[in-house]
């Protein structure tokens, strides 16, 4: 090598080392070609454990990231494969164990053929100047003071990536995280599926495509507790207009939730209260079977005869237990539990009670219109079926003199799990039809007023929509719309 | 004489229960399913009396009692039923002119002796009225 190439080469080493940001040459594999000073600087690795190895394995050297590490593969494979410039932001820990926000570029270099042969990689550690730029920063003191004297409020903002970078206001006291703990986790952690009805990524599909998002949810905090709250969320730009992370605030609501869910479990006393004729009437004929039947076989010497008669018994003793199953079900106590749930099996559940609530003096048809493989949806059961019951006390209530119930279920353009209850009774007058979602409102004697306010209640719990057609002297339809679940798409948000 | 009783329950166990109670206590009992049946039944044939159910599918209970004054006057219907002692259900049925009312949920030998005390009130009227 000649003296001035010799020359060349170290100065471009010094250029390269001294540049202030990360820079690392992969082939088409990933693996490390070379890496400069503050590569190793910063991983805490030298060259012979770099050098040769597969970068994203370097990077991402604790286990519990590979969810971050399959990501970044996407997005590299992305890049090679359409030859085009990508600017990514991610997480690195660094030497000493600390997460570490870099900007990076990634350029795919291509061969004399223009096949791309590697990548060039800059990094640029972004940890600091993000923190100085979050918008908590800009927040005037005297605003952030009063922010943070609000307890039963959270608020944090996550970037574009769905990392969280401002965790202030109550969320530390709701939440139980410190902000040390949380800064740079992915929000994925506070909106556990299984805590709340929607997922952080329909949440955010949402605020995408309506600007502003509300909806009822539950928060993980940091002991795996499930917090119900109101959560909105907003988008916020930088100054360029370039969308730069998403707001949220959640109001804390377990008090109200509370209070909602005795009026919930009284609503259910009352509701099976209303069912107690029926209840006994279907108790009481399988009793008389038995009984009766036992009476007879005292004296029944032929053995096939005394067969049929037990047969009989039992069979209606199965009866009476499929009826009391039902009873404990509906009534049991139960916290608020979401989870996948198929909406034909929840209205199947309610059914065996329903029966009871026949009318000695009236013929009432119940018929059933159940679509097929409706897809599942995110819903507490016990509380979908206090609704459909309530609709269904409603429907038979509304026909003294009989008629017929529908109950169908149908797929309502591929989002919502949808469920019609029709009847064929007196109708509602246009005049109440507003206020039948209302607290305590009831056109009935025995009613409490409240069956159809929970109802409604429950029902924007799960994200859904009741509504109401009615026409005097036709009959009503209550129609409920549950969305279904929306897969979670991994990969970036 | 042994006496002709019609039994109108539209549940298959209960029926075919109180028929064979009522065979067994030496009444010659018949047994149907519906008030329509029951209807045609009485058209046709001659009943002492008819033990009939409240809560029928199709025409209710109450509704085949008033049919069935409209012809037979002085027919003696008992009525009975899952729901028990409904003060209601009985003014009902009273004002429609049954001769008693019989809960499902009494013991099965207070059904029958019931039963028998109304059964036998019933012809006692009759045969005054005679």
């Amino acid at each position: 090598m000649s003296t001035a190439i010799k020359k060349n080469t170290e100065m471009m080493h010094k250029l390269l080392d001294n540049a202030g940001v990360i820079l690392i040459y992969l082939d088409r594999d990933k693996n490390i070609l070379f890496c400069n000073k503050k590569a190793m600087d910063i991983t805490g690795l030298n060259d012979g454990d770099i050098i040769g190895k597969n970068w994203l394995e370097v990077l991402f050297r604790d286990k519990s990231s590979v969810l971050k590490r399959d990501m970044l593969k996407a997005v590299m494979d992305e890049s090679m494969e359409l030859n085009r410039e990508k600017d990514f932001e991610g997480i690195i820990l660094d030497k000493d164990g600390h997460e570490r926000l870099i900007s990076w570029n990634l350029a795919p270099v291509q061969n004399d053929e223009d096949r791309v042969e590697g990548n060039i990689l800059i990094g640029q550690d972004i940890t600091e100047a993000r923190e100085k730029a979050s918008p908590s920063k800009n927040i005037d003191k005297t605003f952030k003071d009063i922010l943070s004297g609000i307890k039963e409020y959270a608020l944090y903002l996550i970037n574009p990536d769905g990392f969280i970078t401002y965790f202030g206001m109550g969320s530390e006291a709701m939440l139980g995280w410190s902000k040390r703990d949380i800064i740079f986790k992915h929000a994925g952690i506070l909106h556990s599926p299984g805590a709340s009805s929607v997922g952080l990524e329909s949440i955010l599909e949402n605020v995408r495509r309506l600007g502003k998002y509300e909806t009822e949810t539950g928060l993980v905090t940091k002991t795996g507790e499930a917090i119900p709250v109101i959560l909105t969320v907003n988008r916020f730009f930088d100054s360029g207009g370039k969308p730069s992370g998403y707001i949220f605030i959640a109001k804390d609501i377990t008090e109200r939730k509370k209070i909602e869910y005795q009026a919930f479990q009284a609503e259910k006393l009352a509701a099976l209260g209303q069912l107690s004729a029926g209840i006994a009437h279907e108790i009481n004929n399988p009793l008389l079977v038995i009984s009766g039947r036992a009476e007879l076989l005292k004296d029944e010497r032929d053995s096939q005869k005394l067969i049929k008669g037990l047969d009989l018994i039992d069979s209606q003793v199965q009866r009476i237990r499929k009826l009391v199953d039902a009873i404990l079900k509906f009534s049991h106590k139960k916290p608020a539990a979401f989870k996948e749930v198929e909406i034909n099996e929840v209205i199947e559940m309610v059914l065996p009670l329903i029966c009871c609530n026949a009318l000695p003096a009236a013929e009432i048809k119940i018929k059933k219109e159940f679509e097929k493989n409706i897809p599942r949806i995110n819903g507490d059961p016990h509380q979908l079926q206090e609704v459909f019951l309530n609709l269904l006390i409603n429907a038979y209530q509304s026909m003294p003199e009989g008629g017929t119930v529908t109950i169908s279920t149908s797929n309502f353009r591929d989002l919502y799990a949808q469920v019609r209850v029709r009847d064929t009774g007196t109708g509602i007058p246009a005049q109440h039809l507003k206020n039948i979602f209302m607290p305590f409102f009831s056109t009935k004697d025995c009613g409490t007023g409240l069956g159809l306010s929970i109802s409604h209640n429950i029902i924007k719990s799960h994200n859904g929509s009741i509504e109401v057609e009615s026409q005097v002297g036709r009959g009503s339809t209550f129609t409920v719309n549950l969305p279904f679940i929306q897969k979670e798409v991994a990969g970036g948000l | 004489m042994a006496y002709k009783v019609l039994v109108v329950d539209d549940e298959d166990e209960v029926r075919s229960l109180l028929d064979d109670l009522l065979n067994r206590e030496g009444y010659l009992s018949q047994a149907c399913a519906s008030g329509e049946r029951a209807i045609e039944l009485l058209k046709k044939e001659r009943f002492d009396v008819v033990l009939l159910d409240i809560k029928l599918s199709g025409t209710s209970g109450l509704e085949v009692l008033k049919k069935i004054r409209e012809h037979h006057k002085e027919l003696p219907v008992i009525m009975i039923t899952g729901f028990g002692y409904d003060e209601d259900l009985i003014a009902k049925s009273k004002q429609l002119g049954c001769c008693g009312y019989i809960g499902k949920n009494m013991p099965v030998s207070q059904i029958l002796s019931t039963f028998k005390h109304l059964v036998k009130k019933a012809k006692e009227k009759e045969h005054h009225l005679k």
